[in-house]
Parts: structure tokens; C-alpha cells; sequence
């Protein structure tokens, strides 16, 4: 038996020993908690009051912690460049040559491209970062624990993706951007026209003019949807699985046996989800772009 | 109906009949919108991948392409899960 095999077995056993332990009863259980409410979790409250709705909260801060970072570790590296990379700097060249070619070139023509790659790679990097710090436990948790006398916030993973603003003010931009260029393109008039596709005519067309419409503002809300809810279910489902159902039930057990679900599903938060959703907002925003320029689809 | 108010107070441990009948539709949207949402979701994504090893197997060297559009029709996929989801959602709490 190697040495990999006894530690996991080792592991697994001393889980399996928890689990058991946790459903005797022996560490105590609870009845149903009813103070502990899930979704105080995602709950935004004010820190700094500002006028009007400019309120800073920790939204804001993992906002500003996320543009920070596109900025100052793209800017850095970028000025550090050598003809021969080191690891990171591959990484950064990688990530470059998939937002240029695969993301905005593919979808659109060389002209455009030139034009709106550096909206679509921020909007891509933006996105990324800000997902990816929210799977960074950080002490912003609404609620405080005490530790040798001193109050802090308790840590928490927390999201701006995962609050419909955020998503939605990103996908209104995709919006206005490429409702801006197409009118651009063909005029204002020649825009409404050219969402009917070639060879539609009469009674047909403006019913299909009402679809495509209707289809163009339903993209604002899938675009915004889609991010929000992916962030949202999947930080909440991590939640759930690693203590929070054991602390509404009260059942000691139960948060020994879901734990290692809750850490399968924070390794494929992080390492899909959070990427494959810069991608697709990216993506789709260059496809949106493309698709409002091209003749008639 | 009788009778069914009176297990649905039992399984949610309320006595007002309409705050029951509440608690019981909230749950019911939750389980719909998710329950539903998953469904339809993942009847899609294995759809999508299967289609993925069928044709990387026809033609190995499209792989690459393959691969790129694979994500992104897989993202879009799932998304529909959380449209389901999030309704539910807002059932459950803003209703």
C-alpha cells in the first residue's frame, strides 16, 4: 500500500469517525435554529453613509478590490515584459492571445476588433477577478466574532457578481456599446431594419421586428441573470453544504458528512465556474457586438 | 381540503390556514423552479457533451474548436437552471 493510499484511507476513516461521532449525539444537537437566517449572508449593509444610494458597502469594496487588481497587476506585468517569459508572464500572454483571437476576433471583424478588444478584455478581466475574490474567505461578514477581547468581522465569501447591480450595470453597458455601434453603422433607421432578417417581407416582418426586439432587451436580463445566478447559487450551495444546513437543523452529524461535498463543489466553483462566467459574459457581449454591424443575420 | 390543510399545518407547523397555504406554495416554487430547472439543465448538458465525444471521435483534429464551443454551450445550458431557480427564489423570499 503506497503512502498516498494510507493517508487518504487514514483521512477518510477519521471523517467516517466524525460523521459517526456527529449522529450520536454525543457533541450535543440543537433544535431547529431559527435566528440563523441564509440569506443575511449576501445582505449589504451600509458602512459609510454617503448621499443619495452611494453608500459604501462591502460590494463596493470587493468592487474596488477587483478593479484595483485588473489594473495594477495587468499594468505591472505588462511592464515588465521580457522576450524571455517567466511562468507568469506566459500565463498573462495566454490569457491575452484567448481574449484577442478566440474572444473578440472570432466574433467579430479585424475592424471592430482592433476597436472594442481593450472593452472586452477589461470587461473579461473585471469579471474574473471579481469572481475569483469572492471565493477568498475575507473579514467582511455582516456579523462579528470575538477573539482575545477584540471584535471582528467574521470571514466570508462574498461576491459583487453575486448581486443583481453589478451584472445588470455590466450587461446595460453591453447593451447601450452595441446598440450605439449598430446604430453607427447603419443609421437609425437602417438599424431597426436590419434586425429583420433578409427575405422577410410584410405581415411576417413586423411580427418578426416585434421578436427581435423583444429578444434584444431579454438579453440584458439572461446576461445579467445568468452571472448573478451562477455566483449567487453556487456561494450559497458552498454555504449549505459546508455547516450551514448543520446549523439551521442543529444537526452535528450532518455537518461532518456534507463537508466534503461543500469542498468538491468550492474546487469547481473556482476552478470552472468562475472562469467559464468571465468567459461567456465576455463572449457573448463580443457576439452582441459582432452580430449588431453584420448586414442583415 | 380539510385534510389536506391539516397535514400541510402539520408538515409546516403553523396553525393559520392561509399562512400554510403560503409556506406550502413557496415551497412548492422552490421546488418546481429548482427541482424543474435541473431537469431540463441537465437533460441539455449531457446532450451537449455527448455530442462533444461524438464528434471529437469522428474528427480528432477539430478538437480544438470543439472545445471552445463546448463551454460556452454548456454555460448557457446551465444558465437556464438558474433562471429556474432564481424565480424560485423570489418566490420564496419577495413573495
Amino acid at each position: 500500500m503506497s503512502t498516498t493510499r494510507k493517508i487518504l484511507f487514514g483521512a477518510v476513516g477519521v471523517w467516517l469517525l466524525f460523521v459517526i461521532i456527529g449522529f450520536t449525539g454525543i457533541l450535543g444537537s440543537a433544535p431547529r435554529n431559527e435566528e440563523f437566517a441564509p440569506d443575511e449572508e449576501f445582505a449589504i449593509p451600509s458602512w459609510i453613509d454617503l448621499p443619495g444610494q452611494l453608500d459604501i458597502n462591502r460590494a463596493v469594496l470587493y468592487l474596488v478590490i477587483s478593479a484595483l487588481l485588473t489594473c495594477i497587476t495587468m499594468v505591472y506585468i505588462a511592464n515588465r515584459m521580457q522576450a524571455r517569459p517567466n511562468r507568469v508572464q506566459t500565463a498573462v500572454e495566454t490569457l491575452y492571445t484567448l481574449m484577442r483571437d478566440n474572444i473578440t476576433r472570432g466574433n467579430m471583424d479585424d475592424k471592430m476588433a482592433k476597436k472594442w478588444f481593450p472593452f472586452i478584455g477589461t470587461l473579461f478581466l473585471f469579471i474574473w477577478f471579481n469572481n475569483l475574490i469572492g471565493f477568498i474567505p475575507l473579514p467582511t461578514a455582516a456579523h462579528h466574532v470575538e477573539v482575545f477581547g477584540l471584535e471582528i468581522p467574521a470571514f466570508a465569501l462574498y461576491a459583487a457578481t453575486a448581486n443583481i447591480s453589478v451584472p445588470l450595470v455590466l450587461a446595460l453597458m453591453v447593451f447601450i456599446a452595441y446598440t450605439a455601434e449598430g446604430i453607427r453603422h447603419h443609421g437609425p433607421l437602417g438599424y431597426l431594419k436590419s434586425l429583420i432578417p433578409a427575405g422577410v417581407k410584410g405581415g411576417m416582418a413586423a411580427f418578426i421586428f416585434v421578436l427581435e426586439v423583444m429578444s434584444n432587451i431579454m438579453r440584458i436580463l439572461s446576461l445579467s441573470v445568468r452571472l448573478f445566478a451562477n455566483m449567487l447559487a453556487g456561494h450559497m450551495i458552498i454555504l449549505f453544504m459546508s455547516g450551514g444546513l448543520a446549523i439551521i437543523l442543529g444537526m452535528a452529524g450532518l455537518g461532518f458528512a456534507l463537508l466534503p461535498i461543500g469542498l468538491a463543489l468550492y474546487l469547481f466553483e473556482v476552478g470552472l465556474v468562475a472562469t467559464l462566467q468571465a468567459f461567456i459574459f465576455a463572449t457573448l457581449s463580443a457576439i452582441y457586438l459582432g452580430g449588431s454591424v453584420a448586414e442583415s443575420h | 381540503m380539510n385534510t389536506f390543510m391539516t397535514i400541510l399545518s402539520f408538515i409546516f407547523a403553523q396553525e393559520d390556514p392561509a399562512e400554510t397555504a403560503s409556506a406550502a406554495g413557496k415551497a412548492i416554487a422552490v421546488g418546481v423552479g429548482g427541482g424543474l430547472g435541473a431537469v431540463g439543465a441537465g437533460v441539455g448538458i449531457g446532450i451537449i457533451f455527448g455530442k462533444v465525444i461524438e464528434s471529437v471521435t469522428r474528427q480528432p483534429e477539430m478538437r480544438d474548436e470543439i472545445t471552445s464551443i463546448q463551454w460556452l454551450g454548456f454555460a448557457l445550458t446551465e444558465a437556464c437552471f438558474f433562471y429556474g431557480l432564481v424565480s424560485g427564489l423570489i418566490a420564496l423570499f419577495l413573495a
